[in-house]
């Protein structure tokens, strides 16, 4: 059942990521839906399926992406992972922390973009920095703490939690 | 409030560093085998996204089309669009009949003239944006199973689009001409000096490398120059709105507006074949001449 799921929110996020999501974008700047995805599941579920969750959507992504495999795997994979370690230290988790956490983890996946980039000069790493991780990071920060309240209404956490049972 | 989960067992813990770790050894140490690997899973798995990818597509090109169509200016929108199409058609067209008229004037007192045969195309219709926001780049509802590969370019009437750079069984992605990470070696119409067009940052273009001699300036208008890529000679690329000419460098570069609105692509041409040399005779490809309206 579980696997059903995810397998669904997989391929209900490479829709999203390419034909809805343009249209929200400011400055061609849209959320990471799929980091962001990670990110929670780690948090709900546990680093394992954390990271195999960010692994599958990672790979699904860079699929209907220019991008280089190994980043999105990283990224998204790394993310995942990061959240459910992290979230073991946490002992209440708010919209607000879940938003410091994915900000963290989004500037932290920036970053490791821009430097493994082809960029011409510091200038123009620089501006990357600038103009796409950090909107991009506070971006994936409210787009995480939304979907934290979409997934902390009451009934959705229970059933969640029952489809671990099966 | 909500408690994170403390479940995973300390073995599960080391299983996620080890498998993660795993993962990037192989991809780092091995990355044509893992890469391999993933590539030959993603035909099944691009077949399955691709159902929900195109139903929103079509829903999204069925509302914005409802919009366009009826909402926003009933008549007028729909003459607009039509007179715009035939325009980028005749702006196509116009550039290839200047360049045929620079080529003949050149060519003129050659006598083995030899015929430059038609570009073999496919049409194909863009279903989304890149999912990331790092690059700039369309996906199209043909890939692999449709003779798309790699590296092939990608064109509208009015002039270059892009370059596929990525394809799977149903779908291909491709990189714009606006994209910094793109290359397509240029021409400059006026001048036949050549260069290499590079997205910008900003979402223009840039052509490098023109010689410091070079009489280029603002409103000449460069096209492929069909040396390196998938694209034929004189294809138009865009047209030079601003000249950088630094103190002590050895070339000149030049700012283009390109000549496609890329913001605004829905149907675009693949070229499988830029002299129309193989796919044609195998028959495997439809050629097309004009898009339909």
């Amino acid at each position: 059942m579980k696997f059903l799921l995810y397998a669904g929110l997989i391929l209900l996020l490479v829709p999203l990521h390419t034909t809805v999501l343009p249209y929200v974008s400011l400055w061609g700047i849209k959320p990471d839906v799929g980091l962001v995805t990670s990110a929670v599941i780690g948090l709900m579920a546990g680093e394992v399926d954390g990271l195999i969750m960010g692994l599958a959507i990672g790979w699904v992504l860079n699929m209907y992406s220019a991008g280089d495999l190994w980043l999105s795997l990283v990224t998204k994979g790394g993310a995942g992972l990061s959240a459910g370690l992290l979230g073991r230290h946490v002992a209440q988790v708010t919209p607000m922390v879940l938003s410091v956490g994915v900000l963290a983890l989004s500037l932290a996946g920036g970053l490791v973009a821009v430097f493994t980039m082809k960029s011409g000069t510091v200038s123009d790493a620089w501006w990357m920095v600038q103009s796409i991780v950090l909107p991009q990071s506070c971006f994936d920060a409210v787009a995480g703490a939304g979907l934290f309240w979409l997934v902390n209404q009451r009934m959705v956490i229970d059933r969640l939690r029952a489809l671990d049972r099966f | 409030m909500w408690m994170a989960t403390l479940r995973v067992p300390y073995n599960a813990r080391r299983f996620a560093w080890g498998g993660f770790a795993l993962l990037l050894l192989a991809l780092f140490l091995f990355p044509s085998q893992s890469q391999g690997l993933l590539q030959y899973l993603e035909g099944p798995i691009g077949q399955v996204v691709r159902i929900p990818l195109e139903a929103i597509a079509s829903l999204d090109q069925g509302v914005s089309g409802l919009w366009q169509s009826y909402v926003a200016l009933q008549g007028v929108q729909e003459e607009n669009e039509r007179l715009r199409q035939d325009m980028e058609w005749l702006r196509g067209q116009n550039n290839q009949l200047r360049e045929a008229a620079s080529a003949t004037e050149r060519l003129a007192s050659l006598l083995q003239f030899k015929e430059q045969a038609l570009p073999t195309l496919v049409a194909a219709q863009v279903i989304g944006r890149d999912a990331t926001s790092w690059y700039r780049s369309v996906i199209l509802n043909k890939g692999e199973s449709d003779g798309i590969k790699p590296d092939m370019g990608v064109i509208t009437p009015a002039g270059v689009v892009g370059r596929v750079v990525k394809t799977n069984s149903a779908t291909s992605i491709v990189l714009l001409v606006t994209d910094p990470n793109n290359a397509i070696a240029g021409l400059i119409q006026r001048t036949r000096d050549e260069g290499i067009v590079e997205g910008t940052h900003q979402g223009l273009a840039r052509l490098k490398y023109i010689p410091l001699l070079s009489s280029v300036r603002e409103g000449d208008r460069v096209v492929t120059s069909g040396l390196v890529g998938g694209f034929p000679r004189g294809l138009a690329l865009g047209t030079i709105s601003r000249i950088d000419k630094e103190e002590g460098a050895l070339f000149q570069s030049a700012e283009l507006t390109p000549e496609v609105d890329v913001s605004r692509l829905e149907e675009v041409l693949v070229i499988q074949a830029p002299y129309g040399a193989s796919a044609q005779s195998e028959g495997k490809s439809e050629s097309v001449a004009k898009p339909k309206p």
